[in-house]
């Protein structure tokens, strides 16, 4: 007996690196994450992961050029986990370099950083970064940058 | 599902109180819309904004940020942000950057405007 439904999937997107392209890729992610089973909250928490992803990309790494693409792959496993992948071909950055916040420090002075990092950090099971990943032309840019973002249920 | 931010805002000079309702998502995208409205209300002189968050469904750190600043901002001439009905997406992402330690935080827009009147009154 085989049942036809198919408990992965895998499915792609590619959006320009703009900020009103962000609404796009969350709904997107997470309409995977809903058919994989995740519930409201956790999906307001992906959303958050892949918007600050993005946001970083468009203002960091494309900072300074026009015309950059992100691409998007979600990866689900039904009632067990979604991958998130994020390419991007601009400018790599040291995670290390970016401050980290701290949720208990005097938010006062206001001199804050590295929102966006920890927010990713906080709402997925595991965050990795690659730079300069050295691309299998001509499927893959010849170099570019990786994020990976994984939840579980 | 709603991807846009509404803002409905009403500044009243003579109590120098600005009273705002957000409706939808502040995220960077949206979030030029709000910082506007509150540098306006910098500029009409206003100690108190009340904001009413009970149908924001959707806060990211550009969202925050502004309102971090427009915080501190307001507090150099002795006024401040008075946040209420914060519904449960808002208030988790609050809760885990810290802010709901910071900003004074109300369950309901009255209990949120009797502390702007406080304080104007002092």
């Amino acid at each position: 007996m085989s049942s036809t439904q198919s408990t992965h999937s895998d499915e792609l997107l590619t959006v320009p690196a703009r900020f009103d392209q962000l609404r796009r890729v969350t709904e997107f992610v997470s309409r995977q994450a809903e058919r994989a089973g995740f519930a409201p909250l956790e999906r307001n928490r992906i959303e958050l992961a892949v918007d600050e992803a993005c946001s970083n990309i468009i203002q960091h790494a494309y900072a300074d050029q026009a015309g950059g693409l992100i691409r998007v792959r979600v990866q689900t496993e039904a009632r067990s986990r979604i991958v998130i992948t994020l390419v991007d071909t601009g400018k790599p950055f040291d995670p290390g370099d970016v401050p980290q916040h701290d949720p208990k420090a005097n938010l006062d002075d206001m001199k804050i950083g590295g929102l966006g990092l920890y927010l990713m950090r906080q709402t997925m099971d595991d965050v990795r970064f690659e730079f300069n990943v050295r691309g299998r032309w001509p499927r893959e840019p010849k170099r570019f940058n990786r994020l990976t973002m994984i939840k579980d249920i | 599902m709603n991807s846009v931010l509404a803002i409905r805002s009403e500044t009243h000079k003579e109590r120098a109180l600005t009273q705002v309702k957000l409706s939808g998502r502040l995220d960077a995208s949206t979030v030029g819309q709000l910082e506007r409205i509150l540098a306006d209300a910098q500029l009409a002189g206003v100690r108190a904004v009340v904001i009413d968050m009970s149908d924001l469904n959707y806060v990211s750190s550009s969202g925050l940020r502004v309102l971090l600043s427009a915080r501190s901002a307001i507090r150099k001439r002795n006024g401040d942000i008075f946040l209420c009905s914060l519904g449960r997406n808002v208030r988790e992402v609050f809760d885990m950057v810290g802010f709901s330690a910071v900003f004074g935080i109300f369950d309901t827009p009255e209990q949120a405007l009797q502390a702007a009147d406080k304080l104007i009154a002092h």
